[in-house]
């Protein structure tokens, strides 16, 4: 009974962080959703795996402060992600946060950090809002290093409208199909056409045959794919006999896209990009990323684009004037000669500039031979 | 002090000493734990609520998130929207909740077990999906801002009053779940939830209840979803799901399913593991299922459960040593029977043309019976000649074809089952149908009628260990007179067969009824229980009581009835006095068919 | 409103769907009939045989041979759900809320199954080869409409699975055990049916039935870790709707919700999943026993 009392005592204090241990000179909090659906989990997890590759990389350049990550899993629910956030600041007194998958949980607890003063990388999120609600604040604790989906949707639709006549979207109605739905509306209009089609498909949904009938029927030549589960629209495309030209969110760029579809059918699919595998630094990236992490290692441009974040984030603390929340903040706002893997730029952040990616880094991808390439118009 | 009274002082202390420790909280505590200790608080009132309506009315609900969310919409769009003060708009979310537990509580009218299960299930997918989708009102997972907090517009001190609101209606919750558990509250949902037919007939409004307990807990779970809007004042539609719904599950089973301290307990513990797992991510499912197995499996009762058994006590706040009645009871066994006295002086209970048909075939054709006051009327027949579908469609379980009931006067034909008990009609069942999970005298409370309203029997509660002296005393005096006092404590399956069947016609006459409906009382006793029921029967027949009896041992039937009535295929054939039955002809034939001498069938009849 | 085409592909597209609930609540099905209790994990039973289906096919094995493997494996499994996370609870069956104790068991054990498969296969959704074709997309025509041959076999596998259950329960002995047991489980034992092997029976049975759904439904959906609440939920409403009472009524059921929920997608896909769940949730309020199930009174 002692041992139960001893083992359980133990298990309270490192779940509430009673007397934690001081081994790390500076704490990097992680908040990532790392279990529930593939939907949200591929996107933490590879963020993630890129994080600890950066991490891994400073520690072996010996870097001038000894790192340690600390990790929590959010499940995508937004009450666990507050309170998560509230243990990284008040108990693991980490020095900046990263996170997470869900826009909406980064909605919820970015103000809480504004207010209390910790700086806040966010990623892989990608609603627009994130940053741009807080850039007026004075000073605004907020940044991100992700894709912003406005500055994919914009390159999307401006080569769409150039190359098709009719186009359909197909959204899922999380928020993430929501959220983009309602920018490529907007985009949509402002470029004086409009959808042929727009259907939605909620989260348990295993068959988009109804969709793809709606779509076929309106002629969609083009149908921008925003739902989380990329590879189901493909699977009634033969069925139906309908293939249009597919294009969508960044996600589709995923490895585990390419093994469900097939190269065949995945062939001229157009994506969001941050990445350009045709150079060197981004290939030697994927390589060491397939050798550190075997199958599991999924999503490239997500992956450096976590990379390229705690690039930032530990050049930030290197420069910081001292190893507290607003030193390190101003010290992220200056952090300059990155070396992106990603399109991050070598100063990616400024006063009223809080996005490493800004739109002029946002390309659009294509599927070629079961290779990710530039799209050429 | 008697020991009693300390407890309670004990228990009150124990209140008090817990409003100051949430008092203290923010002041030991960081951010952090003041966000963990609020986040628990809430969510222990969603518990609770559950814990009264799966524990003790055994209804399983798979949508109690759906409650959840509309209490925290509610709230937040009216306070955020409509600019409605905080206080109103929390009011108002919570009672939203409510009203949509009422609503489900009408399904749960006709649908039970799993169906309810699977239709609870489908309004919290469809309150999520509501959530998610409708997101002109909701904002889906895109979510609410500009929520106000719950900080009375301190920013510094704004988590402490936090904390200090959820803290109190924290302990508000849990000392009325400690008054349903030791009050008739725990007794009638039981009794409902492990035999509905039997709470009717013991006057229970069993719909009422039931609808009633899902606005309960609908309203815990709306005032915790109602909380959590105002702690981050932000919500979206991820918060909602079917986890949720688990969670609370879980931590009511964990806690200590049907205990009134298991949900502040397994909430605890839920909310430690979700700390723990937040880092262990790999394999979080993993812990999370081999937890609930071990308990399950392990520690059925819960953590609640299994700190008795550490603590070496049992069911605390559940049941307590019965002490004796202090004032002296009457040795009347009907202790009073106010306003129940038959009116005009004609018959206590008529039965007029009955008629009851099955598919098929007829139970009942036009039975025609009266009973007069104060008499004992048997009713015999042999096997298949409808004596329990007539006690079952007087008492109410089963309604008539045709036909007419009348109960002193009053025409109850259409009334439902428990009104008939409330105008002192008491029934007993052929096969016992006691509630299992209660003591023996606890089965005899359940007929005790309530002698004042919820208000002053929480107030006397509060005050006094004898808040409900009255109705234990009376119920122990029964058990007295029957001789079965020393197992007031045991359960019912402890007990052997004929103490069973003394403790049902003790809770029967607990109803303190006008006319009594006994099906079979002493089928599987011995002759010195039978001898005991006789004289029970005649007692509480000389002070006043109608009986309607329905019995195979003639000897019984015969020695205590004042008239029989005779039922053969469902039709009356013969009523009289016993020794005009014994000798009627037709009795006879019923009996034991044509062919035989009458003198013999007499005698064959009259042993 | 819609072409006459369009309504028979999403027929097929409703009935595929719906023969996999069938299969799925068939198996809660049986297990209700018999012990009152039911698998929450039978979705994640599902989804480890489409794992495990689809580890053997890619391993090289051959279709028939590795369903057979997936189908003993399954029965092993529903055999261990069994006796380890069921019957131990016999014993506290009298304690407050006891009766409901067999959900939260079996939702642990699918808990663990559910993170076992993560840490063999990984967190992602996988690729599962189809069991009749080379191709991806190995489509014939049908009515004029385009239809994988994996979802005609899956409609004609339920049909079968469903007349044999009929054949089972009211033809062999072992059915009419697990009838009697239904009935009484007292005077079963009287009449000699071993309660005991007739209740592992039925959770056999049940995984197997999870097994065959699993095998046909991998490559007509994304195999993935998280697929298996789903069908869980699903099959629950199925057998919910066509009343746990009747064997035909689950077929019924599944067909409906199936149906209804491809048409519901076609006409509103942004409530798509809302309509089944309130249709469901109407009938419950008018039958409240299901279609088919029958009101039994409370007879004492």
């Amino acid at each position: 009974m002692r041992r139960v009392h001893f083992v359980g005592l133990l298990a309270f204090s490192t779940a509430i962080g009673v007397g934690s241990a001081q081994a790390a000179d500076v704490k990097v909090g992680v908040v990532q959703g790392l279990s529930g659906p593939p939907a949200i989990v591929d996107f933490g997890e590879s963020y993630l795996q890129g994080i600890k590759l950066a991490a891994k990389d400073y520690a072996a350049k010996g870097g001038k402060h000894k790192i340690e990550l600390v990790v929590y899993d959010d499940e995508a629910n937004p009450q666990k992600a507050v309170s998560l956030v509230q243990r990284l600041m008040q108990n693991d007194k980490a020095a900046v946060i990263i996170g997470t998958v869900s826009s909406g949980n980064v909605l919820a607890f970015a103000p809480i950090m504004q207010k209390a003063g910790v700086p806040l990388v966010a990623g892989p999120s990608i609603a627009t809002n994130i940053t741009t609600q807080f850039i007026n604040e004075n000073p605004s604790y907020i940044f991100r290093c992700s894709m912003v989906e406005k500055h994919q949707i914009d390159a999307m639709l401006d080569w769409g409208v150039k190359t098709f006549k009719k186009i359909g979207l197909v959204h899922s109605t999380t928020g993430y199909g929501n959220f983009a739905a309602k920018e490529i509306a907007d985009g949509i209009g402002t470029r004086g056409t409009k959808l042929v089609a727009v259907e939605a498909v909620a989260p348990n949904v295993n068959d988009l045959t109804p969709q793809m009938l709606k779509m076929k029927e309106a002629g969609a030549e083009l149908v921008l794919n925003f739902h989380e589960s990329f590879e189901l629209m493909y699977r009634p495309m033969p069925k139906i006999d309908y293939r249009p030209r597919v294009a969508g969110n960044w996600g589709l760029s995923s490895l585990k896209v390419l093994q469900i579809v097939g190269s065949q059918e995945l062939e001229g699919t157009v994506m969001g990009q941050a990445l350009d595998l045709s150079l060197d630094e981004p290939k030697a990236f994927v390589t060491r990323m397939e050798k550190e992490y075997g199958k599991d290692f999924r999503w490239p441009v997500i992956a450096a684009l976590g990379y390229d974040a705690m690039q930032v984030v530990l050049k930030a603390i290197d420069s910081a004037s001292a190893i507290e929340h607003k030193a390190v903040r101003d010290a992220l706002e200056g952090v300059d000669g990155i070396k992106g893997i990603s399109a991050t730029p070598a100063k990616p952040f400024g006063l009223k500039d809080h996005e490493c990616l800004d739109k002029e880094h946002v390309f659009l991808g294509v599927w070629k031979g079961g290779q990710v390439v530039r799209l050429q118009d | 002090m008697s020991a009693d009274s300390q407890r309670i002082w004990l228990r009150n202390l124990g209140y008090l000493a817990a409003a100051l420790a949430i008092l203290l909280v923010p002041a030991i505590a960081n951010d952090f734990h003041v966000h963990l200790a609020q986040t628990l608080f809430y969510t222990a009132i969603a518990v609770i609520g559950l814990n009264i309506l799966l524990g003790l009315s055994g209804q399983m609900s798979l949508g109690q998130a759906g409650f959840y969310a509309i209490g925290a919409y509610g709230s937040a769009l009216l306070s955020s929207q409509l600019g409605m003060p905080l206080a109103v708009s929390m009011a108002a979310g919570a009672f939203l909740a409510c009203l949509a537990g009422l609503l489900v509580g009408l399904i749960a009218l006709r649908a039970r077990g799993l169906y309810l299960a699977m239709a609870t299930l489908a309004f919290g997918f469809i309150v999520e999906i509501g959530a998610q989708r409708w997101t002109d009102l909701t904002g889906g997972t895109m979510g609410i801002f500009g929520i106000p907090s719950l900080d009375f517009g301190s920013r510094s001190m704004g988590k402490s009053y936090f904390l200090w609101v959820a803290g109190a209606l924290y302990l508000g919750s849990q000392i009325v779940s400690d008054y349903v558990f030791a009050s008739r509250y725990r007794r009638n949902l039981l009794a409902l939830k492990e035999n509905e037919s039997s709470a009717q007939t013991a006057g229970i409004n069993v719909p009422v209840w039931r609808t009633a307990v899902f606005a309960v807990s609908a309203l815990a779970a709306g005032m915790a979803g109602v909380l959590f809007t105002h702690q981050s004042a932000y919500i979206n539609s991820d918060a909602f799901t079917l986890n949720l719904t688990l969670t609370l599950l879980i931590a009511t089973v964990i806690g200590g399913l049907g205990h009134s301290y298991g949900p502040i307990i397994g909430t605890l513990i839920t909310l430690l593991i979700a700390e723990i797992i937040a880092s262990f991510y790999d394999v979080s499912f993993m812990i999370y299922g081999i937890i609930l197995l071990t308990v399950l499996l392990l520690f059925p009762q819960g953590a609640i459960g299994l700190l008795q058994k550490i603590a070496g006590f049992s069911r605390i706040g559940t049941s307590r040593k019965t002490s004796q009645p202090r004032e002296p009871i009457s040795n009347s066994l009907v202790a009073t029977r106010e306003g129940r006295e038959v009116r005009g002086g004609g018959p206590a209970l008529r039965i007029d043309g009955l008629t009851k048909r099955y598919v098929g075939v007829t139970a009942l054709k036009d039975v025609s019976i009266s009973v007069e006051l104060g008499t004992v009327h048997a009713l015999i027949g042999p096997n298949g000649a409808g004596k329990s579908t007539l006690i079952n469609v007087v008492s109410g379980l089963y309604a008539a074809d045709a036909g007419r009931i009348v109960l002193g006067g009053r025409d109850i034909t259409h009334l439902p089952c428990h009104a008939r008990a409330r105008l002192g009609l008491a029934r007993t069942f052929q096969n016992l149908q006691l509630v299992p999970s209660l003591s023996a005298l606890e089965n005899v409370m359940i007929g005790i009628r309530r002698r004042r309203g919820a208000a002053a029997d929480f107030a006397a509660w509060m005050t006094s260990a004898h808040f409900d002296q009255i109705e234990r005393g009376h119920a122990l005096l029964l058990l007295q007179q029957f001789g079965i006092a020393h197992v007031s404590d045991a359960r019912p399956e402890d007990l052997p067969y004929g103490h069973r069947k003394l403790v049902e016609l003790a809770r029967s006459i607990a109803e303190e009824p006008a006319v009594m409906l006994l099906d079979e009382p002493i089928a599987g006793l011995n002759d010195e229980e039978a001898r005991q029921i006789a004289d029970v029967i005649r007692r509480i027949r000389n002070e006043g009581t109608t009986i309607l009896l329905v019995e195979h041992n003639m000897d019984f039937v015969m020695s205590l009835s004042d008239r029989v009535t005779v039922l053969d295929y469902g039709e009356s054939i013969a009523e009289g006095t016993p020794a005009e039955v014994r000798s009627d002809a037709r009795v006879v034939t019923a009996y034991l068919g044509v062919g035989l001498d009458t003198e013999q069938a007499k005698l064959a009849i009259a042993t | 409103m819609i072409s006459a085409t369009n309504f028979v592909q999403l027929l097929f597209s409703g009935l595929a769907m719906g023969a996999i609930y069938a299969l799925t609540a068939k198996g809660l099905f049986i297990a209700h009939l018999a012990t009152a209790r039911m698998n929450f994990g039978q979705g994640e039973f599902l989804m480890i045989a489409a794992y495990l289906s689809m580890a053997l096919i890619l391993a090289g094995i051959p279709v028939a041979v590795s369903a057979v493997v997936v189908i003993a494996v399954m029965g092993a499994l529903g055999w261990a759900l069994e006796r380890f996370a069921l019957r131990p609870l016999d014993r506290f069956r009298s304690l407050a809320g006891g009766q409901y104790s067999w959900v939260l068991t079996t939702m642990g054990v699918a808990l663990i199954i559910q993170n076992v498969a993560t840490l063999v296969w990984g967190k992602s959704s996988q690729y599962s080869p189809p069991l009749f074709s080379e191709s991806r997309s190995n489509v014939i025509k049908v009515f004029g409409v385009g239809v994988f041959v994996e979802e005609l076999v899956v409609i004609v596998t339920a049909l079968v699975v469903v007349a044999f259950f009929y054949w089972f329960l009211f033809r062999t002995r072992q059915g009419r055990g697990i009838q009697a047991i239904a009935f009484n489980p007292e005077a079963a034992t009287l009449l000699g049916v071993d309660v005991r092997r007739t209740v592992t029976l039925v959770f056999v049975l049940a995984a197997v039935l999870a097994g065959i759904s699993g095998i046909l439904v991998g490559p007509i959906v994304t195999v993935q870790p998280h697929m298996g609440l789903v069908f869980t939920v699903k099959a629950f409403a199925v057998a919910s709707l066509g009343g746990f009472a009747n064997p035909l009524g689950v077929l019924v059921g599944a067909l409906i919700f199936g149906i209804t929920e491809s048409f519901s997608n076609y006409f509103n896909s942004k409530f798509g999943d809302l309509i089944p769940l309130i249709i469901v949730l109407v009938l419950l309020v008018i039958k409240p026993s299901g279609l088919f199930g029958e009101a039994k009174a409370d007879v004492r």
